[in-house]
């Protein structure tokens, strides 16, 4: 066993310390204008233009328990005795060979079920690397970054939009939260937080209308000057952002923001209907992230975690597809839902599992190849720490993505692209 | 190293949440000795400074009942304690063994823990935590028996607490029998722990390569003498106070008082702020504040007392809320702090200041005469804020909006708006994101 303090392996704190910013700067403030702000959007508002949706499982979403092969269901309940029932599955129409956890038929149309009877869902049993890292830490940064090293990075959306985005629209490239996900991390070009497109302006109390123009002017100012440090400057670029953000999402009326659909209560649902309505509009939005609300991490307690979890999934999930469909917006819009990594295919004792290889993750929409796209792990045949085996490494998925659905050369940002292999994600 | 306002200003600033005007004049003529001597071990004067203690709406707090309360509670500590450096550190440990969803009285119990042994030895705080039932039951180890232990808090203890590296998955599963033994029962409405022997595997382990009948008191013992463990601790108590990255000798200089000292937090981080990495860039700082710190911050350098409820999900609009990080790895820090909806809601905490926050800061803020020069307005609004730092160009920029701010010529209404425009500017813009 080694003992010894690895002193190039970085440290938590180390790698998220740098991030955003740590290239130039490179849109300049005196564009900054709305008219100019909003050229800039609309021009990149391409109609068809395609926009990824990341949906981040947080904690190690359990691929057994999620989708209980039915093909193995004697193995299946040996190894998880104490925690399923066998007949606790909802078995699918023409599909014999996994069953999904009745939580998942939770919502409009069946949920995620009925979006996978519907043609709607590709899934992808076994996804994962090879020599899995059961950290949650550091299994959570290769799938944001996109490589499977422990180095400095920007998130691998974060590196599509540096390549692909406009310097001048932090609307590109969405987290539905408080904290931008580092996987919209870039090395120079703007992204955005949003959890309030009502609220998201820089205003300033006591100014009233007549002061207004001459305080916001004044932010544009302070905000415009050059830093000599990464992390300076990119408080410099987040306040330039944060401006454009508000000037960029005052025109979206309450119209917008109604939905078509009634969408679940809770936090989660609510962001993923503020997210389809931003897409609705020519805002130039290409990626986004959500994460997905509830405790994946099921130690102990596992039957009541995560019927909780994959129930807020389902139901959130189903109502953002069926506003997408009914705002006729749909056609280009992709989801990709996906976890840091699996779970011990023997459960534990405590009425969990505990960390292991061969996850779940999947693709979601109407032009989203449908199905079951890899193989399900066989569980009789697992690894040498009883875990399952890796059937797709997620960057083929990744990579697959960028040249499917973004239409984007994958060898530009991810660096194993070349070597991964590809999967048919779109139709 | 010449020692002055601006030094004691990036002291307090990464040792606490900023310094008055006041405390800068004070610790600059008292020198750094002092200065350190002070955020170490207190001046004997008292837990809590002069600013009244937080009232919402008339009433006290009540942190155990009022959801957003416990937040408030911290935040008071934060702002009126005379022992910043204790509650930063508090706040590191809630980070570094984070925990959450557990009932308030055990975050509670919890959070008084991590303040009382926050400059402890490690060892002293590492049993705290491993006999705390708040983080017993965040990561599973309540409810971890002889006949099935949960691998998850011996996961988590290695990888996050104490080592990062050096440990293998047979490790893991043996330090997870030796952790056996602690169990949940309800007491007073809320779910607590106990120690129940028999549940205790008291079987013999094998944990990085040693063997014995190993139990929770072994544990703590074996990882604080790994190898590991000393640089790990040291490495990531520095980059909370330093942005330079930790260089080899004084790496070894920190793991040596560390094991010296017998793990003492005190003696590694006393060492750390007197380092002069610590006051790099004085005119150009480059760690960016976190939300807690901002807005502990700017009430205390304000002077301000804790009477509205909004700060609680301000700092949740800005990323961070006490007692929900969000997993047991805590909060990412530095530029991961940075989002648009973030800056927005610094902005916004600036507004609230000014207009409903503080009845002082609103009137002060209102201020200014027709007649006064940009220079008048820009150091009028400096003074008013608790003198924050701002770059030199930051501060050609505010001239700037001063002299362009009145159009046809400045009134009284104009000058008021203007100052109040300023006072905002000052604690809400980049400058006021970095310490």
């Amino acid at each position: 066993m080694a003992a010894c303090y690895d002193r190039n392996e970085i440290t938590r704190r180390q790698l998220l310390g740098r991030g955003i910013g740590a290239g130039l700067s490179l849109y300049a403030a005196k564009l900054l204008t709305v008219d100019g702000l909003l050229e800039a959007a609309h021009a990149q508002a391409v109609p068809d233009a395609p926009v990824l949706v990341s949906v981040f499982l947080p904690g190690g979403c359990d691929l057994l328990g999620a989708l209980p092969p039915l093909e193995q269901l004697g193995r299946y309940n040996d190894l998880r005795a104490s925690l399923a029932p066998g007949d606790a599955f909802t078995p699918l129409p023409n599909e014999s060979r996994l069953g999904f956890h009745p939580a998942l038929a939770d919502g409009l149309g069946g949920g995620v079920v009925g979006l996978f009877a519907n043609g709607r869902i590709g899934l992808m049993p076994g996804i994962d690397y090879a020599n899995p890292d059961l950290s949650h830490f550091h299994s959570r940064n290769f799938w944001e970054r996109g490589m499977v090293t422990l180095q400095y990075g920007s998130g691998w959306l974060g590196r599509w939009v540096d390549v692909h985005g406009s310097a001048l629209n932090p609307l590109q490239a969405v987290s539905m939260d408080e904290r931008l996900s580092p996987i919209l991390t870039t090395d120079r070009l703007p992204t955005a937080a949003v959890t309030d497109p009502e609220a998201a302006a820089v205003r300033f109390a006591g100014m009233g209308s007549r002061w207004a123009p001459k305080a916001d002017a004044a932010w544009q100012r302070i905000s415009s000057l050059s830093r000599a440090t990464p992390a300076a400057q990119a408080a410099m670029d987040v306040a330039r952002s944060t401006q454009a953000v508000g000037k960029l999402l005052a025109p979206v009326g309450d119209a917008a923001l109604h939905a078509p659909v009634a969408y679940p209560e809770g936090e989660f649902a609510q962001r993923l209907r503020t997210l389809a309505a931003l897409i609705s509009q020519p805002l130039g939005l290409r990626v986004a992230t959500v994460t997905a609300p509830g405790e994946y991490d099921t130690h102990d307690n596992q039957a009541r975690d995560l019927t909780k979890a994959l129930g807020e999934l389902s139901r959130g999930l189903s109502a953002f597809q069926a506003d997408l469909e009914a705002r006729g917006i749909a056609d280009r819009v992709l989801t990709f839902v996906w976890s840091e990594f699996g779970r011990r295919p023997k459960s534990n004792r405590s009425g969990g599992t505990d960390h292991g290889a061969g996850g779940i993750a999947w693709v979601q929409g109407t032009r989203a190849v449908s199905g079951i796209l890899t193989d399900f792990p066989d569980l009789r045949r697992l690894d040498e720490h009883d875990n399952l085996a890796v059937t797709v490494d997620f960057r083929s998925v990744y990579a697959s993505l960028l040249e499917q659905w973004l239409g984007s050369d994958a060898t530009q940002i991810l660096p194993d692209a070349a070597n991964a292999g590809r999967l048919a994600l779109v139709r | 190293m010449a020692w002055t306002e601006q030094h004691v200003r990036r002291l307090f600033w990464r040792a606490g949440f900023g310094a008055t005007p006041q405390e800068a004049r004070h610790y600059a003529r008292m020198g750094q000795a002092a200065a350190l001597r002070f955020l170490l071990d207190g001046d004997g004067q008292g837990e809590f400074s002069d600013i009244p203690p937080a009232r919402i709406h008339g009433q006290p707090l009540d942190p155990v009942n009022e959801p957003g309360h416990e937040v408030l509670w911290w935040l008071d500590r934060m702002v009126r304690s005379r022992r910043p450096l204790v509650e930063k550190m508090t706040l590191f440990w809630h980070d570094h063994f984070a925990t959450a969803n557990q009932d308030t009285p055990l975050m509670l119990a919890q959070n008084q823990m991590f303040r009382e042994r926050a400059l402890d030895t490690f060892l002293r705080l590492l049993e705290g935590v491993m006999h705390d039932p708040a983080i017993q039951l965040y990561l599973s180890l309540a409810g971890s028996r002889k006949t099935a232990p949960n691998e998850n808090f011996a996961r988590e203890l290695m990888e996050l607490f104490t080592l990062g590296s050096g440990y293998d998955e047979t490790d893991v599963r043996e330090m997870s029998r030796a952790l056996t033994g602690w169990r949940k029962r309800r007491a007073n409405g809320i779910t607590t722990t106990y120690w129940d022997p028999n549940a205790h595997d008291d079987g013999v382990k094998t944990i990085f390569g040693q063997t014995g009948p190993y139990g929770p008191d072994d544990v703590i013992v074996l990882v604080t003498q790994h190898p590991a463990h000393a640089p790990f601790i040291v490495g990531k108590l520095w980059s909370f106070f330093v942005t330079e990255p930790l260089d080899p000798a004084t790496q070894a200089a920190l793991v040596a008082t560390y094991r010296a000292s017998g793990s003492s937090i005190k003696a590694v981080v006393g060492q750390i702020l007197a380092h002069p990495a610590l006051y790099a860039r004085l005119h150009s700082p480059d760690m960016i504040k976190a939300p807690v710190v901002h807005v502990a911050g700017v009430l205390r350098t304000t002077q301000t007392p804790i009477t509205l409820r909004r700060y609680s999900p301000l700092m949740t609009a800005m990323g961070q809320r006490l007692f929900r990080p969000p997993s047991v790895a805590g909060w990412d820090w530095g530029t991961a702090w940075l989002s648009t909806n973030a800056m927005q809601a610094r902005v916004e905490l600036a507004g609230a200041l000014v207009s409903v926050g503080s009845k002082t800061l609103r009137v002060r803020s209102k201020r200014a005469a027709a007649d006064w020069t940009p220079r008048e307005h820009v150091d009028a609004a400096l003074e008013t804020m608790g003198r924050p730092w701002i770059a030199h160009d930051t501060r050609a920029a505010l001239l700037g909006v001063a002299r362009d701010f009145h159009g046809s010529g400045p009134t009284a209404e104009s000058a008021q708006a203007l100052q109040r425009l300023l006072c905002q500017l000052v604690v809400s813009g980049p400058d006021a994101v970095v310490h």
